[in-house]
């Protein structure tokens, strides 16, 4: 519009990487090895470098990602994050008792879908609070929360399989917009909305100071545990809408889930150089992170690797971008606090 | 000013510690006033115990229903112990079983793993109860040089592999290509079931293995590992094998997605969905070792045993460790599987090895 106003947003906003220069440089690290990895796969193999396999791996990323999403949060905030699957079994297996379905009469639609989410924030809340007024290190409490989003997944499966009939929560799977999945845009849009709650709201922004440093936000006057519960809450409600997805996916209830999405999503965001410490990293970098993994996975297969050497070179890998990332940072690269 | 007062953090901890305790707790044995000597008791001192994993699983908690049945057939009950997947819990369940009266205690028990079942077998030995195992075993531990251990039941992975990859071949035609998905590579399970399918595969020549990847046994990751095949093999891809019923669902899944109705799909152990796809004719075959006949055997083998009608020298060598017969099921008889009940003849005192494919080598 007018030059003031432009030159007015750049007075704020230019000044905030301030702190950390260089910042962007090393976060370049996990971008550029997720080029280099898909050059690397697109030379090797003519059926990675098809537009069918680019919307394969879109799909196959999507579920990962909106659990990486929720991950990042609590990750930045310097905490860890082992109810996954827990709380994305019992959404699961929720959202596949409340939309139409073989065990009963419900037909509940885009509610059920918000029901479902709803027990994940509220699983997720529970974490929260166990970690803010118990002082237990978050990953005992979130190890319970799993245990108790399992047991309650399987109360409500009941010995028999709940399979849906829902046509839409069906068709986000098989449905295509542009050539993605409904459930590609769905992860997209998840990644957009936490990018901006981690990028413009006070929470996002607290989580970030809480994972730098928690003593110097408290020593400022700020209610530190009230924003560790909200950031547990809003990752549970992530999780449970992959637990959602995976129902989606596979158009069934399964207390199993989200088995192993624990150690994934956390790989993932390290992978794409959020801290485990906690103060770096994001959303974003999950989302590389995310993409780095799923791209991996692929084209191992697609080159033709067998598969009793697949889960060594994979790891092998994750192993050599997790190190080349972080070498810059690597006085701060402690387990966990 | 603090967010949670003190009682709050009281109530979530004690909330927490009782769903912890809940999830480890389990039921002492009840046990019975007791014969006196090695299978003299009466029937109705007879303990029954069943233990499998868990009961979310439908297979599992049909084995439970088989045993149940038993139970009811010689007028007691069973005790349904199931362990979460879990080996120390499992142990520690068993453990607690042994320290209660074990005169005429009689287990039907699914360890975890191989390596479980040396530690449940020696503590049955000791204390004089009655077992029976099934599946997990290791291959150099011998069920003849134990006396309380009276029998271990398995299937014949590579028998089950290869009659699905018949039933598949048959499917598409007798020749096109197909890809594989194993389980979790270091099982035993996942081995022998592929080394039915490259015997099949050998007996069906024009049958081309396209490709063979894991799925770990899961109908998440067989979804994703499916779609990757199909985008690599295309229009080549006339079926899918899979090394169990979850992985052949998942794959089933990712069917669909990809606006594919032509491809043969065949899997291994009867969940309830398999059938239901068996019946609609989405899936070709999969192979059911009848789970509720797994149930009842086990507790039958050792209540004759543990009455004085059946003595463990009586039971030949070949029935200590023994492959169980398998049912291939195809959309000819489905209808037979889609609700199993067990054959009050099976589990009588004579008839109890009837199922036996041969000794386990």
């Amino acid at each position: 519009m007018t030059s003031p106003a432009q030159a007015d947003t750049e007075d704020v906003i230019a000044p905030r990487p301030q702190p950390r220069r260089g910042v962007s440089l090393r976060d370049a690290g996990p971008p550029i090895a997720l080029v280099v990895i898909v050059g690397i796969f697109a030379v090797l193999s003519s059926d990675f470098r098809t537009i069918g396999n680019v919307q394969n791996i879109m799909d196959a990323a999507a579920v990962l990602a909106v659990a990486a999403c929720g991950i990042s949060f609590v990750l930045m905030m310097g905490s860890i994050d082992l109810s996954v699957p827990g709380v994305m079994g019992a959404s699961a297996i929720a959202v596949a008792l409340l939309v139409a379905n073989n065990r009963n009469d419900n037909t509940m639609g885009l509610l059920g879908v918000l029901v479902a989410v709803l027990l994940g924030a509220a699983l997720g809340c529970l974490s929260g609070i166990a970690l803010v007024s118990l002082k237990v290190p978050s990953f005992m409490t979130t190890l319970g929360v799993s245990a108790v989003g399992l047991g309650v997944a399987t109360l409500m499966f009941a010995g028999v399989q709940p399979n849906i009939t829902d046509e839409m929560l069906r068709g986000w799977a098989v449905n295509r917009f542009l050539g993605l999945a409904y459930l590609t845009w769905i992860a997209m849009a998840c990644v957009l909305v936490g990018w901006l709650i981690q990028r413009y709201s006070r929470l996002g922004r607290y989580a970030y100071a809480i994972g730098g440093a928690e003593e110097v936000l408290a020593l400022s006057g700020v209610k530190v545990a009230p924003y560790k519960v909200a950031v547990f809450t809003l990752a549970g409600s992530f999780y449970g809408l992959a637990g959602v997805m995976v129902t989606s996916q596979l158009g069934a209830g399964l207390v199993q889930a989200g088995a192993g999405y624990d150690f994934r999503a956390i790989t993932a965001a390290v992978v794409g150089g959020t801290l485990l410490t906690g103060g770096r990293g994001g959303v974003l970098h999950s989302a590389v992170g995310v993409l780095l993994v799923t791209v991996l996975i692929n084209g191992l297969v697609q080159i033709g690797v067998s598969p009793y050497w697949q889960g060594g070179v994979q790891g092998l890998i994750v192993v050599a971008a997790v190190s080349a990332a972080v070498i810059p940072q690597r006085r701060r690269n402690q387990v966990t606090k | 000013m603090k967010f949670t007062s003190r009682p709050t953090a009281v109530v979530i901890g004690l909330t927490l510690a009782a769903a912890a305790l809940a999830g480890c707790s389990e039921e002492a044995s009840g046990g019975g006033g007791g014969g006196s000597e090695a299978g003299a008791c009466a029937p109705e001192d007879v303990t029954l115990v069943g233990q499998v994993r868990n009961e979310s699983n439908p297979y599992e908690a049909s084995w439970l229903d088989g045993g149940d049945a038993f139970a009811e057939q010689v007028g007691l009950s069973q005790e349904r112990l199931t362990y979460d997947g879990d080996s120390t819990k499992q142990q520690e369940q068993i453990t607690q079983l042994l320290a209660g009266d074990t005169e005429c205690l009689v287990m039907n028990v699914l360890p975890n793993g191989d390596s479980d079942t040396l530690p449940i077998v020696e503590g049955a030995e000791e204390a004089g109860a009655y077992l029976v195992t099934q599946w997990n075993k290791p291959a150099d531990v011998n069920v003849t040089d134990y006396d309380q251990w009276l029998s271990h039941i398995t299937y014949d992975g590579v028998d089950s592999g290869q009659q699905i990859g018949d039933a598949l071949a048959e499917a598409i035609g007798g020749s096109g290509g197909i890809i594989a998905l194993q389980g979790i590579l270091d099982t035993g399970a996942a081995k022998d079931r592929f080394a039915g399918l490259e015997a099949s595969l050998e007996a069906n020549p024009d049958v081309e293995l396209l490709d063979q990847q894991t799925a770990n046994f899961s109908r998440d990751e067989a979804l994703a590992v499916t779609k990757t095949l199909l985008t690599k093999h295309g229009e080549d891809i006339k079926g899918i094998w899979a090394a169990n019923d979850d992985m052949a669902l998942g794959a089933l899944a990712a069917l669909e997605q990809a606006g594919r109705d032509d491809v043969a799909v065949v899997g291994i152990d009867a969940v309830p969905d398999a059938l239901t796809a068996i019946e609609d004719g989405t899936m070709t075959a999969t192979v059911s070792s009848d789970g509720p006949w797994q149930g009842g055997i086990g507790l039958a083998i050792g209540y004759c045993v543990a009455t004085g009608e059946l003595s463990v020298d009586d039971i030949a060598d070949e029935d200590r460790a023994w492959f169980a017969e398998q049912f291939l099921i195809t959309s000819d008889n489905v209808a037979d599987f889609k609700a199993p009940e067990v054959d009050e003849s099976d589990f009588e005192c004579g008839n109890l090895f009837s199922r036996s494919q041969g000794a386990i080598q």
